[in-house]
């Protein structure tokens, strides 16, 4: 069939644009290991800068790339020299978290620049094309295939030949070895930070002109396949990211071909899922592979909790529940209503995250599980809210743990991409999936928050509400990590291999904490699509997931009364700065960073 | 820059007391919406439809003398950020009619707590059929899809198309306006050949395209924001597919033709405004955008311009209460408006019928009324 | 006696280096057996194979007459067996208190009610009830780490709720064998338990595990303090190069001229040795 030709060149041409942002986070892994989010928003960056050169300077193209290589590798220096290398004896999560911060940064920044519009990013290059199949490939085309291959070829050269490649190579493969043997690792760090974010901003100006569109928010899409795409070829494998890419662009195209243009994501975070359930370490590992080597530091920042007395947190509770008494304008019960609802979320993610050391970057599919569960229940089945909202948290601890379970046998960031895969999944089901979940439409008059005829849709009764069961679901998590069951996690997360040689078995214990966590995350859910009266497949998009990471770490890891703190603060913040308008989002991400730079366990400390 | 440097400056105007002391008390609207996160560009553009109405309403005098404001609650399009927003305004008691939000989501999650207080909430990009539908106190001049829909069929009718491809955006907005669509199509001869309902975020049409093609349309449709429709077309021409093209009125937006370039020349486009639209509203509206931003309307300035003006007119006619925007708005009649002739409510329905609809192609790079000749047969 | 532990030609490739030669190795209820060698002798890969660690290319492996060789290590140490690692692997985020306590983890009985399929979910519930059979189970185990850190001296009773972290190197070694033996193991591996410690701390460490050895433990020990293990062993087995070299009494492995010559090839390693 002449469509399959098509269909082979398509996604070759797609899978073209993803390796050259594959690339240079796979560079930045295998030496830093480190998934680096920022990533994106380089390529973002370096497409902006690309567009000023052509309207402004009117630079050639040849110039044009240039300036935005050695802009963006100067960026990246900036990154890495300012971001990231003060973090050095941190925790392994700070880092991670500090990309994601930057590129929040770099975003706003894009966009109180340039204003959020789209923007043309015209290519000048000659408009001749050849017919391949019934299609065209165009200069451009060939043009992007011969960076991504220049650039890998180039790469490898430099990692083989030069006296710093060996460096690099040398840092990837034993940091602290590489550090005895004199190698400046600072240094190595900074020069794969200056290319692989050269790297990046070409892509974005080659990108930008290939759609001949540019957007503030293009990175985050761009990161997201990246990051699949590398995984793929095996995380840290530079050739193995263009190869994953292509196979993740052939993979989308067949997809649609077969199943239609809806499912297209679907098939890559598919392939992503079974990848790191068949292969982990890619598909070019070799079959097996050498067991893990002990991971050296901790996965937590070693500090000592700060102790809250009983009697503060008492009298927390007691204030929380009064804040309705005194005349309080809604507007503010509904903030911290929402601040109640994160925090739900928030503890659940604590404990994956924080006590038992998987972190998750999917966990708003929790809420989406919840929330559609108990609007169904509602509506279709005509349960009274009272029995769907708990009924949606048991769905979504079964749900949830089930999806995760095949993920249980990963690793470190492998666990974090499983997730991240995982909630994308979850949300396109929901799309298409529309004989159950009415698929974009998504579900409306969901009956509001009630108890017999007792309408408690007010802000008051809905603020009390939360903050009950909100403090019921902490206080039945801290009796849990006082139990046996609470050493358990924390040991499976300070060394996995340990506490497998003390008899834990990790399946059953990771399980019972993903379903402990599933269910208040499904009661979050639950009670909001209740308030909301309207949900749909975007009413929790991978956002809420990063927020509600970032409230984890605030508070400190594992720690229940700091997720709480840290759903309150990062609720209230960003309605404080609603004055700034624009601005907001650029402040909430410079104190995420200021926050990672200087306090790294959290407020209250990780326990 | 502009929009930010506004900012600023309002907030600056809004810390001087004697400022507002010497002006009469402002008639406010809340504006509940995207100004940061994916959906920020819509923001901006209701923004320029806002300002450029009220430059007009306040530099007139505003109503009864007293100017007409807004404060722009920026929400994401996020529903928990716009219920606490919801809260926000509807405490203020200055606030006497709400504006938006962007997305259905968003828009609904706030319907309960606008109806509970009894403040009319404004959705006006909000099609999703079930809006009006939360409450009495839910309103919209968004152009249906029920009524838009039938027309762009009789004008895909008009240009030939027998066998049509659907490529929509899949989301309750493109999802409503496809299901309009195909409901119309048989009754004008038409069978839609293929439907394929896109991602939103994707940039990569090629597959989708060959599989449009591979059912053998003999036009495509698209039911697309304009950033959307521009790659759809501009991928069309490069994967070899030359099926004449028509967009629907979301697609009408300079920027259509500013990303598509020569991949969208020669593209129908459905519009529900047109700047040569000889029409004493159209043409004021756009002399006065292009003059004020240095760039061409699209029809969501043009939506938040005619929201704005329908305010304005509420309050003058029924006062400046919010039972009075209520009362209003099922009692007026006739209101001007850029992208309907005249605006009048159906009470039942709480939305507008017979907004005009115009078939513009792109010719050498430029939006022209079609001159009636059907495309090539290709 | 009975033999508890038996290895036949037990073998681990990785790559082109075969860090364990078939190899053959038996170890009989109360015994204590010692392994020494060179460094990458393959004493360390051995350990991870019996204790699950890691699988072998080749051979079997048997615990108490159960074929354990590519068992998960979690299901091994169920049935007895506990290990100390090379480098120490404490929780380091955990009390002492915590770390020994979770050594005790396969002897929990009230929390974990026998529930076919719903094993899980009963353990979540009695953790978060804790009904009075759960309560003085942790209670008895509470008072057992007591006894267990009591062996160590004043070392670790004082600093039971101090986090292991804070430990000094040679404190979170005798964790980690306080930890192992938490689990009442009927086999215990130690690997190089006092690597890195001073005369005394040797000498300390020494007369802790002959009191093990005493109450009739049987004991796998990798060291190369050769005093050491020339007075605690009963048996002998040295390593190079992958391979066993020698076996038996102690004496008789010391002078075994394979033995010299192996650590005399190891020049560094021999003379800190001998
Ligand atoms: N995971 C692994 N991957 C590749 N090679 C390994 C691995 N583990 C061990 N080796 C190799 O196997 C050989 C034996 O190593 P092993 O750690 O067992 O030695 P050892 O006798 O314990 O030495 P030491 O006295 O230094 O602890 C060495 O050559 C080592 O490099
Ligand atoms: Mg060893």
């Amino acid at each position: 069939m002449g469509s399959w030709l098509d269909y082979t060149i398509n996604g070759l041409i797609i899978g073209n644009i993803y390796a050259l942002v594959a690339v240079g986070l796979a560079l930045i892994f295998g030496v830093s290991n480190l998934i680096n989010f920022a990533q994106g928003s380089v390529y973002a960056v370096g497409a902006y800068i690309g567009w000023t050169c052509f309207t402004y300077l009117h630079t050639p193209l040849a110039v044009t790339a240039l300036i935005v290589v050695v802009a963006c590798a100067g960026l990246g220096v900036a990154i890495e020299r300012i971001g990231l290398r003060p973090l050095a004896g941190a925790a392994r999560i700070a880092p991670l978290l500090a990309t994601i911060g930057i590129s929040l940064v770099l975003d706003q920044l894009l966009q109180i620049v340039f204003t959020p519009d789209p923007r043309a990013l015209t290519s000048p290059l000659p408009n001749w094309r050849i017919s391949v199949g019934g299609g065209t490939i165009g200069a451009l085309d060939l043009l992007i295939a011969a960076t991504g291959i220049v650039s890998a070829a180039v790469l490898y050269g430099f990692l083989r030949f030069t006296k710093l490649g060996w460096a690099v190579r040398a840092t990837a493969q034993d940091r602290d070895a590489a550090r005895q043997m004199g190698v400046n690792t600072d240094a190595v760090n900074m020069t794969v930070f200056a290319i692989a974010s050269a790297l990046g901003g070409l892509s974005g100006l080659l990108v930008g002109m290939y759609f001949n569109h540019i957007d503030p928010a293009m990175g985050f899409q761009a990161t997201l396949k990246g990051v699949v795409a590398q995984v793929i070829g095996g995380m840290g494998n530079v050739p193995g990211a263009i190869f994953g890419s292509l196979l993740l662009g052939l993979t989308e195209s067949y997809g649609v071909a077969i199943f239609g243009s809806s499912y297209r994501n679907l098939f890559s975070f598919a392939l992503l899922l079974l990848i790191l359930v068949l292969r982990p370490n890619g598909l070019f590992a070799s079959a097996r592979s050498t067991p893990p080597e002990p991971m050296t530091g901790s996965f937590v920042t070693p500090n000592r909790p700060v102790r809250v007395p009983r009697w503060a947190i008492v009298a927390a509770v007691v204030i929380a529940a009064a804040v309705p008494l005194i005349p309080a304008i809604p507007y503010v019960l509904q903030v911290l209503t929402n601040a109640w609802l994160f925090a739900m979320l928030a503890i659940s993610l604590t404990l994956v995250a924080g006590t038992l050391g998987q972190i998750s970057l999917g966990h708003a599919s929790l809420l989406l599980i919840g929330a559609y569960a108990s609007a169904l229940f509602a509506l279709d089945s005509h349960w009274p809210v009272w029995a769907s909202i708990p009924a949606a948290g048991i769905v979504t601890a079964l749900l949830g743990t089930a999806l995760i379970a095949p993920s249980f046998r990963l690793r470190s960031h492998y666990v974090s991409i499983a997730t991240l895969g995982i909630g994308e999944i979850v949300g396109l089901v929901i799309l298409n999936w529309e004989s159950l979940t009415r698929g974009p439409m998504g579900v409306t008059n969901i009956p509001p928050l009630q108890v017999g005829n007792i309408e408690l849709d007010n802000p008051r009764a809905a603020y009390w509400i939360t903050l009950g069961i909100l403090v019921l679901l902490a206080m039945m998590q801290t009796r849990l990590l006082r139990s046996h069951l609470g050493r358990i996690f924390r040991a499976i997360r300070d060394d996995d291999v340990a506490a497998r040689a003390h008899g834990i078995s990790l399946g059953r214990y990771k399980a019972i904490a993903f379903a402990f966590g599933g269910f208040a995350a499904g009661i979050s859910g639950g009670i909001a699509a209740h308030q909301y009266s309207y949900i749909n497949n975007e009413t929790f998009t991978s956002t809420v997931s990063i927020s509600a990471l970032t409230m984890v770490i605030l508070g400190g890891m594992g720690n229940v009364l700091g997720a709480i703190l840290g759903a309150v603060a990062l609720t209230a913040l960003p309605e404080m700065f609603r004055g700034t308008a624009e601005y907001r989002m650029l402040i909430y991400g410079v104190a995420l960073l200021l926050l990672v730079r200087f306090r790294p366990q959290g407020i209250l400390g990780t326990t | 820059m502009r929009l930010s440097r506004r900012t600023l400056l309002a907030a600056a105007a809004a810390t001087l007391p004697a400022v507002r002391a010497r002006a009469a008390e402002p008639i406010m609207a809340g504006v509940s919406g995207p100004l940061t996160g994916p959906n920020a560009q819509y923001g901006a553009q209701w923004k320029r439809g806002f300002d450029l109405a009220l430059d007009g309403i306040n530099g007139a005098g505003g109503v009864k003398g007293r100017p007409i404001e807004y404060v722009f609650e920026d929400s994401q399009s996020d529903p928990r950020q716009s219920v606490a927003v919801a809260q926000k305004l509807v405490a203020d008691p200055r606030i006497i009619i709400e504006l938006g939000d962007f997305a259905s989501p968003a828009s609904m999650a706030a319907s309960p707590i606008y109806q509970r207080a009894k403040l009319v909430q404004f959705g006006f990009t909000n099609s999703h059929p079930d809006f009006t539908k939360g409450g009495d106190h839910m309103w919209s001049n968004s152009t249906s899809q029920a009524e838009e829909q039938p027309n762009l069929a009789g004008y895909a009718a008009k240009l030939g198309f027998k066998r049509p491809a659907l490529l929509h955006l899949n989301t309750d907005w493109g999802r409503t306006a496809k299901d309009a669509f195909v409901a119309a199509a048989p009754g004008l001869g038409m069978q839609v050949v293929d439907v394929e309902g896109y991602l939103a975020a994707e940039q990569d049409f090629r597959p989708t395209l060959v599989r449009a093609r591979d059912s053998k349309p003999d036009g495509l449709v698209l039911l697309s924001y304009y950033a959307d429709g521009a790659l759809i077309s501009r991928q069309a021409r490069d994967t070899g597919v030359k099926l004449p093209i028509l967009a629907g009125t979301s697609n009408y937006s300079p920027k259509f033709i500013e990303l598509g370039g020569q991949g969208v020349e020669g593209d129908w486009v459905m519009s529900t405004f047109f700047p040569g639209d000889p029409r004493p509203e159209v043409q004021d509206f756009v002399t006065r955008y292009r003059k004020k931003y240095d760039q061409e309307p699209d029809s969501f300035s043009a939506g938040a311009y005619d929201t704005m003006v329908l305010f304005s007119l509420l309050c003058a006619q029924f006062g400046t209460t919010r039972e009075a925007m209520q009362a209003g708005l099922l009692a007026i009649k006739d209101v001007p408006s850029v992208i309907y002739g005249r605006v009048t409510f159906d009470p039942a329905t709480r939305r507008v019928l017979g907004a005009n609809y115009k078939l513009l192609q792109v010719k050498d790079q430029k939006f022209m009324v079609w001159d009636g000749t059907p495309p090539a047969a290709g | 006696m009975t033999d508890l532990l038996e290895c036949r030609a037990v073998t681990r490739r990785f790559g082109g280096v075969i860090a364990v030669k078939p190899i053959d190795l038996t170890l009989r209820e109360g015994e204590f057996l010692s392994i020494i060698g060179p460094n990458g002798a393959g004493k360390t890969t051995l350990f991870n194979l019996i204790s699950g660690h890691d699988v072998p290319d080749d051979g079997t492996i048997v615990l108490e007459g159960v074929a354990i060789a590519g068992r998960a290590p979690e299901r091994i140490a169920a049935m007895g067996l506990a290990r100390t690692f090379q480098h120490g692997r404490v929780f380091a985020n955990m009390s002492v208190r915590d770390n020994i306590l979770v050594g005790a983890h396969h002897r929990l009985r009230a929390v974990k009610p026998r529930l076919p399929g719903l094993g899980a979910l009963a353990e979540l519930a009695m953790a978060l009830i804790r009904p009075p059979a759960v309560a003085a189970e942790e209670a008895a185990l509470n008072h057992e780490v007591l006894e267990i850190a009591a062996l160590f001296g004043d070392r670790l009773t004082p600093r039971l709720d101090q986090p292991a972290h804070s430990l000094s190197y040679a404190n979170r070694r005798r964790v980690e064998i306080a930890r192992a033996l938490a689990l009442r193991p009927r086999l215990l591996l130690l690997d190089e338990p006092t690597a890195g410690m001073n005369e005394t701390e040797t000498a300390e460490m020494q007369s802790i595990i002959g009191g093990l050895k005493a109450r009739g433990q049987t004991i796998l020990l990798i060291e190369h303090k050769l005093d050491l293990v020339m007075r605690l062993s009963d048996r002998v087995i040295a390593m190079d190069d992958g391979a066993k070299i020698a076996e038996g009494p102690p004496h008789t492995v010391r002078q075994s001229p394979a033995v010299i010559e192996a650590y005399l090839g190891h020049r560094a390693m021999g003379e800190a040795a001998l």
